[in-house]
């Protein structure tokens, strides 16, 4: 089934502070829900070891994430796929950042395809499950973020 | 795994279940087609591209002069009718559930059980978690898309009838094609059609393959059947009720000949709807309809009349495929009294809670004269079976029930002849009665049970000549009317017996929130002479709940993508006691002339013809809105969306 994400975030750390954490694998592992690992396999990609719960289905995930198209430090496509317990994925997500007033404005939006099991049993809560799954990356990110790079006085 | 870990199985599922789950598995995605109607197109994906071609079959049938009959009507009208893809979903799995219900002759179940035991060198049985079940094991029924044109006369007299049957098959050939076989057997259903064209198309997809279903393809052609009907009486402004009557076979035309070369064997029709109507007239009813409209509820009301055929010959399957020659679909019944007297029957094809044992119980008890709690009844092992068919197409009360109405007649008049000779008179001079044998003119010259078993058993120079000791009788049924192949221009007799119902429903559809509520449901059925009335109370109450089901709310729901959406009962909606209504049954008799007791069947009643009642009492509630709905299941939300459009288009 297909799935969409999009939104806008502000982060109050200027943009080339919020551009490295997004680059900085120990950021994202920090970030990312349910990430055990997040292994470097050469440039951009990195393979990616979830442990995720989903409502009563719960399980290990394996996968590969990577970024492209870079364009320090305004925009980046992340592309995620993977396949595990639960079922089967692939997605893709653009990034635009936009600094703004001192702070740092996000915008995303992608689109991803689940399948398996998770997408038969589960897809009445899928598109909530992962609202939350990505509100909590984005709450996690700001305390990252923040903590790096104090808020201007 | 055992201690010894030399048998490469694991008796425990969970543990086989995680040993799974470290299997990664890389997708390739390739392309797909989930459509019947895309499946056809030229240039469409091959879902087997060996074959070609998505097209398992494409056969058209012309039954009679249809394009002259079109042509000498004045009035022609069209019709797309959609059964959605529905099951008989079992809640439990293998107790007495009181039917197989199509679904449990998935094939390949037996083949994988098969090949693994032989591959194993030990038993396997195959038990489906519902995910496996939902998904791929043995629950997907018909997906069926009708065509339907029909030529009627200003009166309402429908004469010909062009119909096309596209199925949507799934990924192999299941029990489809052989589901749009059947409904050939009743495709005029009670009415006087004269001239017919079926074209019958069966179609692969990346679908769950398709398994029969109770009823095997009828119910949704007598939905297209009924949807056409109504929408005839609607076109012509007359009444939906007359113009069935107007339609319908009379009592004394039977035994009629369709178009299709099946002669019915008996019917009242006419009878039925009036015993129906005794209690509350239709004008009453439309009243109360009439009043819920006023109260600004959209009101309904549905009829649906149909025929159920029974006895399962099986002749379609030669019909669609002539490389198969099969003519019986016999069924088998042994009766064995042991050296104490007591009576055991048995039966020679699996059971599912039918009420097999008390139908053998019944008929030996009745031709026996003896007490049906008195007689045991034993199921069947594959190893030890006289030649059987299966319980489908609601034949058991006429295969198994004839089969032991036989068997019982060898028996008794094994006893007569026992009786009569150690009595030393002609056996036409003897009477049986109640288990014992006397003399007609002499009652006090007798032989009880006891005294024939005894003889049969232990005095056989008291048994007269050229009788096997014993008491033990057996009788191979071939099927009433059977016995035929197709001719060329493939007319046959389809089923020996046919049942009839007719529903009466009314139906209130909130209009803010388009929740359907059936407020009364009333039927006629005749299902001939009735053995046991309870079971056939239970198949029709049962029958009327899951065609509710597949008209409201049952439905395997693909996303765009292929992904199936409704693997559980979370999504797959069951009706539940909230949903369905108390049912009043009306049983009216009008005995078969094909069978030993003017029995016929009822295993598949109520099932037949609720979707197209309640189809048609949601059609008659949103007339007023001048919209109308032929695609199964009336879901909630389609009837919420359509409802709401409606009468913004109207301006409230």
């Amino acid at each position: 089934m297909k799935l969409d994400i999009g939104g806008e975030e502000t982060f109050e750390v200027p943009i080339e502070a919020l551009w490295s954490a997004l680059n900085d694998p120990a950021v994202l592992k920090k970030c990312i829900p349910g990430c055990k690992d997040m292994i470097p396999e050469g440039g951009d990609r990195f393979k990616l070891i979830l442990n995720l719960k989903v409502a009563s289905v719960g399980g290990s995930f394996e996968g590969e994430i990577s970024l492209a198209d870079k364009q320090p430090p305004a925009q980046c496509n992340v592309a995620v796929s993977g396949s595990g317990t639960l079922g089967h994925g692939s997605g893709s997500a653009t990034f635009a950042l936009n600094a703004q007033n001192g702070g740092t404005s996000m915008r995303y939006s992608g689109e991803g395809e689940i399948g398996g099991l998770v997408a038969g049993v589960g897809q009445r809560i899928l598109k909530g499950v992962a609202k939350h799954l990505v509100k909590q990356f984005f709450t996690s990110l700001r305390r990252e973020v923040t903590a790096a790079s104090p808020a201007p006085p | 795994m055992p201690a010894n870990g030399s048998r490469p199985w694991s008796p425990i599922p969970a543990l086989a279940e995680d040993a799974a789950e470290k299997v990664r598995i890389t997708y390739e995605k390739l392309p797909f087609v989930l459509d019947a109607e895309q499946a056809i197109q030229a240039g469409a994906v091959l879902v087997h591209q060996a074959h070609g071609s998505n097209v398992l079959l494409d056969k058209t049938f012309v039954w009679g002069e249809v394009e002259q009959d079109f042509k000498d009507s004045p009035r022609h009208l069209s019709l797309r009718v959609k059964w959605g893809r529905s099951a008989t979903v079992r809640v439990h799995h293998d107790v007495d559930v009181g039917g197989s219900y199509g679904v449990k002759r998935g094939i390949k179940h037996t083949v994988l059980c098969g090949y693994l035991t032989r591959r194993l060198g030990f038993p396997v049985r195959l038990i489906e978690d519902r995910l496996e079940n939902m998904r791929g094991g043995d629950a997907h029924g018909p997906e069926r898309l009708f065509d339907v044109d029909v030529a009627f006369d200003d009166t309402g007299i429908v004469r010909s009838m062009k119909m096309r049957a596209l199925e949507n098959v799934g990924a192999y050939a299941g029990r489809s094609p052989f589901q749009l076989g059947k409904p050939i057997g009743a495709i005029v259903g009670p009415y006087k059609i004269k001239s017919v064209q079926y074209r019958a198309m069966a179609v692969v997809t990346n679908k769950t393959t398709q398994e029969a279903v109770r009823g095997f393809g009828q119910g949704p052609t007598n939905l297209a059947l009924e949807r056409t009907i109504d929408e005839v009486a609607n076109a012509l402004g007359l009444d939906r009720l007359e113009i069935r009557r107007r339609n319908m076979i009379r009592r004394e035309e039977f035994p009629y000949t369709i178009p299709s070369g099946t002669t019915y064997d008996s019917g009242d029709y006419h009878t039925v709807i009036d015993k129906v109507l005794a209690n509350t007239s239709y004008e009453e009813l439309k009243k109360e309809r009439d009043r819920l409209r006023a109260d600004g509820k959209l009101a309904g009301i549905g009829i649906a009349a149909c025929l159920e055929p029974s006895g399962g010959n099986a002749t379609f399957e030669a019909l669609l495929n002539p490389a198969i020659t099969t003519s019986t679909f016999m069924d088998s019944c042994r009766i064995n009294v042991d050296g104490l007297g007591t009576i055991t029957a048995s039966m020679h094809t699996t059971s599912s809670g039918q009420g097999h044992e008390t139908l053998l119980g019944t008929v030996i008890g009745e031709v026996l004269q003896v007490d049906p709690d008195s007689i045991r009844v034993t199921r069947p092992d594959s190893l030890n079976s006289l030649p059987s068919g299966t319980p489908v197409g609601s034949r058991m009360a006429i295969m198994l029930g004839g089969a032991a109405f036989h068997a019982a007649h060898k028996l008794k008049a094994k006893l007569t002849a026992i009786g009569a000779h150690d009595l030393g008179i002609p056996p036409e001079r003897a009477v049986y009665k109640d288990g014992t044998v006397s003399e007609r003119d002499a009652p006090q010259n007798k032989r009880a049970w006891g005294d024939l078993v005894q003889i049969a058993f232990r005095n056989y120079h008291r048994m007269p000549d050229g009788l096997e000791p014993g008491l033990a009788v057996s009788h191979v049924m071939q099927v009433p009317t059977g016995g035929t192949l197709p001719t060329a221009d493939g007319r046959v007799q389809m089923y020996p017996c046919f049942s009839f119902e007719f529903h009466l429903v009314l139906l209130a559809i909130d209009p803010d929130l388009g929740t359907p509520e059936i407020l009364r449901y009333r039927v006629g059925h005749d299902c001939g002479t009735v053995i046991n009335p309870k079971i056939v109370r239970g198949m029709t109450m049962g029958g009327i709940a899951h065609g509710i089901g597949a008209a409201l709310y049952e439905e395997f729901a693909y996303d765009g993508e292929g992904q199936l959406m409704a693997q559980s009962f979370m999504d797959y909606l069951l009706p539940s006691s909230r949903e369905v209504p108390a049912v009043e049954i009306i049983q009216h008799v009008t005995p078969s002339p094909n069978t030993v007791l003017g029995q016929k069947g009822s295993g598949e009643s109520g099932y037949l013809g609720a979707p197209a009642a309640v189809a048609n009492a949601v059609n008659d509630a949103l007339k007023p809105l001048g919209v109308s709905i032929n695609t199964l299941p009336l879901k909630l939300s389609k009837l919420g969306d359509l409802i709401a459009e409606a009468r913004a288009k109207k301006g409230n």
